[in-house]
């Protein structure tokens, strides 16, 4: 097996681990893994990003009509080249094997989780073209039970301006599922924190009290 | 010829990539002239790029047609093709377009090239595969310039395959004064989209995975180089891309033993165009060395030849194994000279560098074994920093030896192989271009 990334044959290194309990086979090389930079968790305390206790955009967010609609949440890794890199790969190029990069590190900070696991979805038309919806794929891969209570509308944000997304009204509407009071929102990439806003807002109208957000990657 | 048939013709394209509109495939479809494959076979092969490895084909849960589908991961970055992919071939076979074609080149040829390219026509007319067998620097390209053109009179497809985008490049603007009234094709990684029917296709080795029973006649420049060495499916990719009866003429200044004993019809040079000796490596023991670089200190015998060269105003490449040594050593580097710069793969300024030091603005370059094919800068120098690692290898070092002394102008220059401790490798380089210089002497 090859590192899936940049192909190089991987060196097998040996574990006492390995030897008494099943390890899932390794799929990038040390080096490979190492591009990739992992957020401190000391940041804001919405969306995870670096820095102030409360980002710019998330103190936008309170200030504007979203009050105290996320109870709190964290991102994972930084964006940073490798992971534009590897965002690209998996996303647009629809390199599904990807989704199992980062099952290890989702499975962490998942599988303790009492809460409903919630992916953010994709409209239908769209989960058609791209063939998979990169999402479930990553809970998937991570071995994560979860349940779609959502239904994206027909816009999508992906060629809008930072202006544009902050002022979408809206995105999503339920599917019908019952909606428990405590649940854990999942998406890929945040960028502005519009997806999981809205997203939070059709979830608290129909009954949630608590909503937390895990994204992989804060950009 | 209709736009979309010479786009089609020897073509394998995915279906809704197809630079026409839908209504115009589907309808050549209802004629027959193109039928649809699947992308991957029910047994799991990419109709492409013929993978057929699991590690490379993996299954998924498609959504798009409620499936189990699976898809192909060597070919991924030309657009991901799975088993519900449809791929589109031409199946009309198209007319032969042979006459009379103007030939731009005047060059002469020295009585060696002359008789290596007399023998590669006569190859090409019985349908034989052949293989040139020529040392760096011996005027590849213009030995093949005769046999294409008479090939092209007879209305023969012809491509050009290397393995390398700056290879291609470089051919590009030499095969369009050659041939000025024939279609020339460019192919490689992100090219601009070129109209109408390619006569000549110049392509990376990567690019023809998207042709299918295409050529008449192949010639596959460098057939050691990485990565067509280590990939099989590269090798399959020119099986598929040429008709089953088109000859496969092999070019190479390394080519592995395998080839040699497969291919009967063969010819030799070992004299460079200028008919000056190939310049032979010298060893010098640098032990340590990694160690070294590693606590901050460029090894002696380095930074010596370094400021030897700095003071003769030559310029010079600097080979090591790793980029990881490379990002190491630049600082140090910078300490003797700021003149010095380094290259390696993911270098988005790779080309302007080489230009700087061609023009003289940069002193020398470190570099990966990337730049060790294809390029050509008079007066140049040349030293490999740990040539006993295992990447330098006989054809790779003796590619980086053929950098030095191309120019008939200057033909001499070092070649230096700094190593901690020699390797069978560096021997068998050595011996080769020895034997190379006792072969080529009149």
């Amino acid at each position: 097996m090859n590192c899936c990334l940049c192909d190089q044959a991987l060196r097998f290194v040996p574990s006492w681990r390995g030897i008494f309990l099943y390890e899932a086979p390794e799929l990038l090389c040390q080096p490979c893994r190492n591009e990739f930079s992992k957020t401190t968790q000391q940041g804001c305390k919405f969306c995870g990003k670096e820095g102030e206790a409360i980002c710019h955009d998330c103190h936008y967010w309170e200030e504007h009509g979203y009050r105290e609609l996320i109870h709190s949440g964290k991102s994972l890794y930084r964006y940073n080249d490798a992971m534009k890199d590897w965002f690209h790969q998996y996303k647009f190029l629809k390199d599904v094997l990807l989704a199992r990069v980062f099952a290890k590190d989702i499975r962490e900070a998942l599988v303790n989780e009492r809460a409903m696991v919630v992916p953010i979805p994709l409209n239908n038309e769209k989960l058609r073209e791209r063939s998979f919806s990169q999402v479930d794929e990553l809970l998937l891969a991570a071995g994560i039970p979860y349940c779609h209570l959502l239904e994206k509308c027909g816009e999508t944000l992906g060629e809008k301006t930072r202006q544009e997304r902050m002022a979408t009204k809206q995105l999503f509407h339920l599917n019908g599922e019952a909606v428990p009071k405590q649940l854990v929102l999942v998406d890929d990439l945040y960028t502005t924190g519009t997806t999981m806003r809205q997203a939070a807002k059709t979830l608290q109208e129909a009954g949630a009290e608590s909503i937390r957000i895990l994204t992989l990657i804060r950009a | 010829m209709q736009a979309i048939e010479a786009f089609l013709t020897g073509r394998i394209w995915i279906r809704q990539f197809i630079p026409f509109p839908q209504e115009l495939v589907q309808q050549a479809i209802n004629q027959g002239n193109a039928i649809v494959l699947n992308g991957i076979s029910a047994d799991g092969q990419c109709a492409r790029c013929l993978e057929k490895s699991p590690d490379y084909v993996i299954p998924y849960a498609c959504a798009s047609c409620e499936a189990v589908c699976r898809y192909c991961r060597t070919c991924i970055k030309m657009g991901r093709i799975s088993s519900c992919t449809e791929l589109v071939v031409w199946r009309t076979p198209s007319t032969v377009n042979a006459g009379l074609r103007t030939f731009g080149w005047t060059g002469d040829l020295t009585p060696l090239q002359e008789s290596a390219s007399k023998a590669i026509s006569k190859s090409i007319r019985e349908r034989k595969d052949h293989l040139l067998y020529a040392v760096c620097g011996a005027g590849k390209t213009e030995i093949l310039f005769s046999p294409i053109h008479e090939a092209l009179q007879k209305g023969l497809r012809i491509c050009v395959a290397a393995p390398r985008t700056d290879v291609i490049l470089e051919l590009s603007p030499r095969f369009k004064q050659a041939f000025p009234d024939t279609t020339i094709h460019t192919l490689y990684g992100d090219s601009p989209e070129q109209s109408g029917y390619g006569e000549i296709i110049l392509a990376t080795t990567h690019q023809l995975y998207r042709f299918h029973e295409a050529f008449d006649l192949l010639f596959v420049d460098e057939a050691d180089a990485f990565p067509y060495s280590l990939d099989p499916s590269l090798e399959r990719a020119v099986k598929k891309a040429s008709k089953p009866s088109a000859p496969i003429i092999y070019i190479s200044a390394t080519p592995p033993k395998t080839l040699q004993k497969r291919i009967t019809g063969q010819s030799t040079i070992f004299r460079r165009y200028h008919g000056a000796p190939l310049p032979v490596p010298v060893y010098r023991a640098m032990w340590n060395y990694e160690r070294q670089i590693r606590k901050g200190n460029l090894p002696l015998p380095l930074k010596r030849w370094i400021e030897d060269k700095l003071q003769k105003q030559q310029p010079f490449l600097l080979f090591f194994p790793s980029i990881q040594l490379i990002d190491q050593v630049c600082p140090l580097l910078h300490k003797v000279d700021s003149r010095i710069e380094s290259v390696h793969s993911k270098d988005p300024q790779r080309k302007e560098k080489v230009m700087q030091l061609r023009e003289g603005m940069l002193a020398g370059l470190a570099t990966s074994t990337i730049l060790e094919r294809g390029i050509t800068i008079p007066h140049l120098q040349v030293a490999v920093i740990g040539s006993d690692h295992r990447v330098f290898d006989r054809a790779a070092l003796i590619q980086i030896a053929g950098r030095v002394g191309r120019s008939a102008k200057d033909p001499t220059g070092e070649v230096v192989f700094f190593h901690n401790g020699i390797t069978r490798q560096m021997d068998a380089a050595r011996q080769e271009i020895l034997f190379y210089n006792k072969e080529g002497r009149v």
